[in-house]
C-alpha cells in the first residue's frame, strides 16, 4: 500500500476543503455575520493540516485500484469531519455528531437534514450547507484531478473510485482535461440555473444555494417548506434543471463538441427520460384530484418525479399524503436513481438496463439452451468484467440494505419509517415517507442509528466498494500497521 | 501547421496496437505530456495500458472508420499504427490520412513490403515507415562493425559515434584522469558517461577512470577507431557469424553482414523457413537444425565463429544461448531481448551486448515526434536514451542568442553531471575545450544525468 501517496492526496484534499471554506466567509462578510470567524478560522486550520500532510513527498508516485479506493474513501470521510467542525463551533448544531450527519448528508448529496429550524441558520452555515452538495456532487477527487498533474497514469484509479456508474471512461486522452472539462460543464450549468432563478424573481441568495442543491442534486433547501414556497417558475427551472443534472455528462460534453450522433447514441439517457416520463404520467393520474388545476398537478408530479429519481430530494409538496401506488413507484424511483456518470445517486438506469438485457438474454438460453447472444450496449457488445460487477454490486447492494434495515430496527420505529430511512440514505435522495416524510426530519433518531445511515450515505455515494473495501483485514493492517517493506536489492 | 493551435498540451496522437512497441510508444509518448488515444481490438490490452498511463482506450479494429472517429481522428496530429500486421497497418493509415489531416508511421516489417518502403511511402503518403526488426538488425551490424564495443550508436547523420567500452583492467586507460585524456591518449574524444557498480556517473576532468567501468564516448568514425587501437583494444571487423533462428530480424541482420562481406550461418528449425531463407540469402549457410541444442550449436562451429547472435522468438532461450557461446567461445555475443521485464536481472548477467528492439523503433518515432514538436515550444533535435535510461544524450539546436552563445566556454558554468559531447557547426563536428564557444545556428550535443531539458539554456547552472 503506498500510504505516503495516500497521505499527500489526503492533504491536497484538505487544502481544497479550505479554499472552499472561505466562500461562507464572504458570505459572512456581505450579511456581517460572526460566524465567518469561525469559517475562516477553520480553514485556516485545515489549510495548515493539509501542508503538514504534504511536506514529506512521495517516492512511489503508483496508485492502483485499491490505493485509488482507499484514498477516495478517506478523502471523503476526512472531508466529512473537518466539513461539520464550523456547524458545530457556531453552535448552529450543538451536537457534534448530528453535525457529521449533516455534513455527510450534504457531501454525498443526499439532503437528509437532522435541523428542525432550517431558517435560524446564520446565511454562512446556509451557504456552507449547500455548498457541500455542489463539491461533492461532481466529487472533490475528480476536482482535484482537473487542478493538479499528479504524476503518472494510475490516477485514473481516483476517477474511478469516487464517479459513479459501471464503467468510467474519459472524454479527452488526459485525465486532468477530462476532469477539467466535467467541471467546466458542470459550473456552467450551474450557474445558467441560478441566472435563471434570478431571473424569476427568485432572491440572489436562494438562487445560488438552490442551484448549488440542484447541481449536485443534493437537496438542502434553506427554508423550512423546502422549495413549497417558491413560485411556479421556480420550480419549473429547478425540475428542468434536476433532471439535466441526472443526465450522463458525456451527453452534454458530445454536444459541446458537436457530437451530436454520439450524444444520442448513449442509451441509458433514454431510458431515464422514458422512467421519467411514464412515472408522471401513472402518479398524475393518480392524485389529479387532489390539486385544483391540472396546472398544479402536472406540476407537483414532474417536480416530485425529478425530485426523486435525480435523487435530489426537494419537495413541494408532502407526496407522504399520497395514496399507496404513488408512494410504491416513488420508492422504485429511489432504487434506480439517475444516469452513471452524472451527479446523482441510486443504483443508476445503466445498471438496470444492464440487468433487464440480461434478464432477456438467460430467458433465451431456457428457450434455445445453446444459443450465443452477446449484450449491446450503447451500440457494443458489453464486456463480461462489467456484467458481472453490476451483478456483484446488486448482491452488494441488497446485503448491505438489509444489514442496514436491521441495524436502524433496532430504534424502533414503525416498518415504513426504518425501512425508507435506510433507503433514502443509501441512494442519496433525502426524503424518506412517514415519520421521515418531505416535512420531517432526521433529528429525532439516535446516535447509532445516525452512524448506520452515515455509512450509508458515503457507501451510496461513493458505489459501496471503495468503503466496504475499507472492512478489509488485509488492507486496514496494510493501512495501519505495516510501513512499506524497504526493496530488497538483487545482488 | 503542427498543432499550432494547440500551444501547450503536447500533440494528439493515436497508437493503432497495443502490443511491444505499442506499449513502449504510449510509455516514452505519455511521459512527454501527449494527449494520446490507443485503438487495439483486445480490450484487456487497452484496459492495462489504461491503468497504467495517462492515455484514452478505444476498442476496435484500427482501419474502421468508425473508430477512427471516436478516437478523434479529426483533431489528430500523429497516428501510428503499430499492429502485428502490415497490411492492417497501411489500411489504418490510409484510412487515417483520407478521414484527418494527420501525419501517419506505420510499422511495416515483412521483408516484401520493406524493400517497397520508399514505394508506400510515396502512393501511400505516409511519412514515415518503420521497421523494428530491421532496425534491430541495423543496430546489431554496427555492434558487430567493432566488435570489441558493447555498443555503437550514430549521431549527426552517422558523422560521429557513441561508443560503450569496458575498460580492461590494467588498461592505459586504468587510473587515468579524464582531464590528462588528451596529453596521454588523443584529444578528439570525449568520455561522456562511465558506469560503475550500477551507478551512472557524468565525469568531470578530475575523475579518474578504473578498470572495470563501462564508459561512453564520442569522436568522429575514424578518431573512434584510432582510440581504440591506441588503448589497446584490437581492432578488426569479424569474419563469420552464426545466427540462431530465421526469423525476420535474422534474415535483416544476415543481409546487412553479408554486404559488409561477412560469412553468415544461420540455424532454423523450421524446413520451409529454411528453404525461403536460402532463397533469399543465397551466399549464407542455412542449417535446418534445432539451434539450441549443443551439438548443433558446436557442428555450426560456435567454438571457433567469431560473432553469435541467437534470434529465437523467446527470450529467455536467447539469454540461455548467450550464456552457453559466452561459457564455450570467444565469439562476440549479442543478445536480443524483446521483453522488458526484469530489466535490473538481465544487465547482471554477462550477455555480451543486449539490444532492446522495441526501445530502438520507439526511440526513431519519439525523435521524429520531437522534431515535428520541435517548432513549438522546445528546441531539441533529438534525444537518446543511454545506460538504461539513466542518462540523456540530447541534440540542441541553437536559433537564437542566449546565455550560453558567444561566450568562451571555461567562462559559462554548467551543471554538475553534463557534459557537452561536441558542437556540430555546419559539417564540422568539434570537440569543444575550454576556449571554443557555442554560436547560433550550431548543434549542441549534450549527455546528462538530469532529466526534463526543454532548451540549450538548461545547461546552465
Amino acid at each position: 500500500m503506498n500510504n505516503s501517496m495516500i497521505r499527500i492526496i489526503i492533504g491536497h484534499i484538505m487544502k481544497i476543503e479550505a479554499a472552499f471554506l472561505l466562500l461562507p466567509c464572504i458570505v459572512a462578510l456581505i450579511y456581517g455575520e460572526k460566524e465567518g470567524f469561525v469559517y475562516l478560522a477553520v480553514a485556516a486550520g485545515t489549510a495548515l493540516g493539509g501542508f503538514i500532510l504534504g511536506l514529506k513527498k512521495a517516492e512511489d508516485k503508483t496508485l492502483f485500484l485499491k490505493e485509488g479506493c482507499v484514498t477516495t474513501a478517506l478523502s471523503w470521510i476526512v472531508m466529512s469531519i473537518i466539513g461539520a467542525l464550523p456547524f458545530y463551533i457556531t453552535g448552529e448544531i450543538p451536537n457534534y455528531l448530528d453535525a457529521c450527519f449533516e455534513t455527510v448528508s450534504g457531501f454525498t448529496t443526499t439532503g437528509s437534514s437532522i435541523l428542525n429550524d432550517i431558517e435560524s441558520l446564520s446565511h454562512a452555515s446556509l451557504f456552507w450547507r449547500s455548498g457541500t452538495h455542489w463539491i461533492g456532487g461532481m466529487g472533490v477527487l475528480v476536482f482535484l484531478l482537473s487542478i493538479v498533474s499528479l504524476s503518472g497514469g494510475s490516477t485514473i484509479n481516483l476517477m474511478k473510485a469516487e464517479s459513479p456508474g459501471p464503467s468510467v471512461g474519459k472524454l479527452v486522452p488526459k485525465i486532468k482535461a477530462s476532469a477539467r472539462y466535467l467541471y467546466l460543464i458542470y459550473a456552467a450549468m450551474t450557474f445558467i440555473e441560478a441566472v435563471l432563478l434570478m431571473l424569476g424573481g427568485c432572491p440572489i441568495f436562494d438562487s445560488i444555494t438552490l442551484a448549488f442543491g440542484t447541481a449536485g442534486t443534493g437537496g438542502f433547501a434553506i427554508r423550512g417548506d423546502s422549495v413549497a414556497g417558491y413560485s411556479a417558475y421556480v420550480q419549473w427551472v429547478i425540475t428542468i434543471f434536476m433532471i439535466l443534472f441526472g443526465v450522463n455528462f458525456n451527453v452534454y460534453y458530445y454536444m459541446l463538441i458537436r457530437h451530436i450522433k454520439d450524444a444520442l447514441k448513449i442509451e441509458e439517457v433514454r431510458y431515464y427520460l422514458l422512467v421519467i416520463l411514464s412515472s408522471i404520467v401513472i402518479i398524475f393520474i393518480n392524485v389529479r384530484n387532489m390539486f385544483d388545476s391540472v396546472g398544479d398537478a402536472i406540476r407537483h408530479t414532474s417536480f416530485t418525479v425529478a425530485s426523486i429519481i435525480t435523487t435530489t430530494g426537494f419537495a413541494t409538496v408532502d407526496f407522504d399524503t399520497w395514496n399507496t401506488t404513488c408512494k410504491i413507484i416513488i420508492v422504485m424511483l429511489m432504487f434506480i436513481g439517475a444516469c452513471a456518470g452524472s451527479t446523482g445517486g441510486g443504483i443508476k438506469v445503466s445498471r438496470f438496463v444492464i440487468i433487464a438485457k440480461t434478464i432477456r438474454k438467460e430467458i433465451n438460453s431456457y428457450i434455445h439452451p445453446r444459443s450465443i447472444k452477446k449484450i449491446i450496449y450503447d451500440g457494443k457488445p458489453a464486456e463480461h468484467v462489467m456484467i458481472r460487477s453490476v451483478n456483484v454490486y446488486m448482491a452488494t447492494y441488497i446485503l448491505i440494505l438489509s444489514i442496514s434495515i436491521l441495524l436502524v430496527s433496532f430504534e424502533g420505529e414503525d416498518l415504513v419509517t426504518t425501512v425508507t430511512s435506510v433507503i433514502t440514505c443509501f441512494n442519496n435522495i433525502g426524503p424518506g415517507l412517514n415519520k421521515l416524510g418531505p416535512t420531517c426530519n432526521f433529528s429525532f433518531l439516535g446516535g447509532f442509528t445516525k452512524l448506520v445511515l452515515m455509512f450509508d450515505m458515503l457507501a451510496g455515494r461513493l458505489e459501496l466498494f471503495p468503503l466496504v473495501m475499507l472492512f478489509n483485514p488485509k488492507l486496514l493492517k496494510e493501512l495501519l500497521i505495516t510501513k512499506r517493506r524497504p526493496v530488497s536489492k538483487t545482488k | 501547421m503542427f498543432g499550432s493551435n494547440k500551444p501547450k498540451g503536447g500533440m494528439s496522437i493515436i497508437i493503432v496496437g497495443c502490443g511491444k512497441v505499442g506499449s513502449a510508444l504510449v510509455e516514452r509518448l505519455s511521459g512527454e505530456g501527449h494527449n494520446i488515444t490507443i485503438i487495439d481490438k483486445d480490450s484487456a490490452k487497452i484496459q492495462a495500458l489504461t491503468n497504467m498511463y495517462d492515455v484514452m482506450g478505444v476498442n476496435g479494429n484500427g482501419a474502421s472508420y468508425n473508430v477512427q472517429v471516436e478516437a478523434g481522428i479529426d483533431t489528430a496530429d500523429l497516428f501510428i499504427a503499430v499492429t502485428d500486421s502490415d497490411e492492417l497497418n497501411l489500411l489504418c493509415c490510409t484510412v487515417a490520412k483520407r478521414e484527418g489531416k494527420c501525419v501517419t508511421i506505420a510499422r511495416v516489417h515483412t521483408p516484401e513490403y520493406s524493400k517497397e518502403a520508399a514505394f508506400l511511402k510515396d502512393k501511400l503518403g505516409l511519412e514515415m515507415i518503420i521497421n523494428p526488426e530491421y532496425e534491430a538488425a541495423k543496430v546489431m551490424s554496427r555492434t558487430l562493425s567493432l566488435p570489441m564495443a558493447e555498443e555503437v550508436s550514430s549521431f549527426a547523420h552517422g558523422q560521429v559515434e557513441m561508443i560503450k567500452i569496458r575498460i580492461p583492467e590494467g588498461n592505459k586507460l586504468d587510473g587515468l584522469k579524464v582531464m590528462d585524456l588528451g596529453r596521454d591518449v588523443t584529444s578528439n574524444v570525449v568520455i561522456c558517461a562511465v558506469e560503475r557498480g550500477g551507478e551512472v556517473f557524468i565525469p568531470s576532468g578530475q575523475f579518474i577512470l578504473r578498470g572495470g567501468d563501462l564508459i561512453s564516448f564520442v569522436a568522429t568514425r575514424k578518431d573512434a577507431r584510432g582510440f581504440l587501437s591506441k588503448i589497446g583494444f584490437k581492432s578488426g571487423a569479424i569474419k563469420d557469424a552464426l545466427i540462431v533462428g530465421g526469423g525476420k530480424d535474422s534474415y535483416y541482420l544476415a543481409e546487412l553482414l553479408i554486404r559488409a562481406g561477412v560469412q553468415v550461418s544461420i540455424i532454423e528449425r523450421d524446413t520451409d523457413k529454411c528453404e525461403t531463407l536460402s532463397i533469399m540469402l543465397p551466399k549464407a549457410v542455412i542449417i535446418n537444425d534445432d539451434g539450441t541444442n549443443e551439438e548443433v550449436l558446436k557442428e555450426a562451429g560456435l567454438e571457433s565463429t567469431q560473432a553469435f547472435i541467437p534470434l529465437t522468438g523467446i527470450d529467455e532461450e536467447n539469454i540461455i544461448l548467450s550464456m552457453y557461446a559466452k561459457q564455450v567461445s570467444s565469439a562476440k555475443v549479442i543478445t536480443r531481448i524483446a521483453r522488458n521485464n526484469f530489466r535490473s536481472i538481465v544487465n547482471n548477467l554477462d550477455l555480451g551486448s543486449v539490444i532492446f528492439p522495441k526501445y530502438i523503433v520507439s526511440e526513431a518515432i519519439v525523435a521524429y515526434v520531437r522534431a515535428k514538436k520541435n517548432s513549438m515550444d522546445c528546441n531539441i533535435e533529438t534525444l537518446y536514451h543511454i545506460f538504461g535510461s539513466r542518462a540523456e544524450a540530447i541534440e540542441f539546436i541553437v536559433e537564437n542568442e542566449t546565455a550560453v552563445t558567444g561566450k568562451k566556454l571555461s567562462q559559462i558554468k554548467l551543471k554538475n553531471d553534463l557534459r557537452i559531447a561536441y558542437i556540430r557547426r555546419k559539417n564540422t563536428i568539434i570537440f569543444p575545450g575550454g576556449e571554443d564557444e557555442i554560436k547560433v545556428g550550431d548543434a549542441v550535443m549534450i549527455v546528462t544525468t538530469h532529466t526534463g531539458f526543454k532548451d540549450i539554456q538548461d545547461i546552465l547552472q
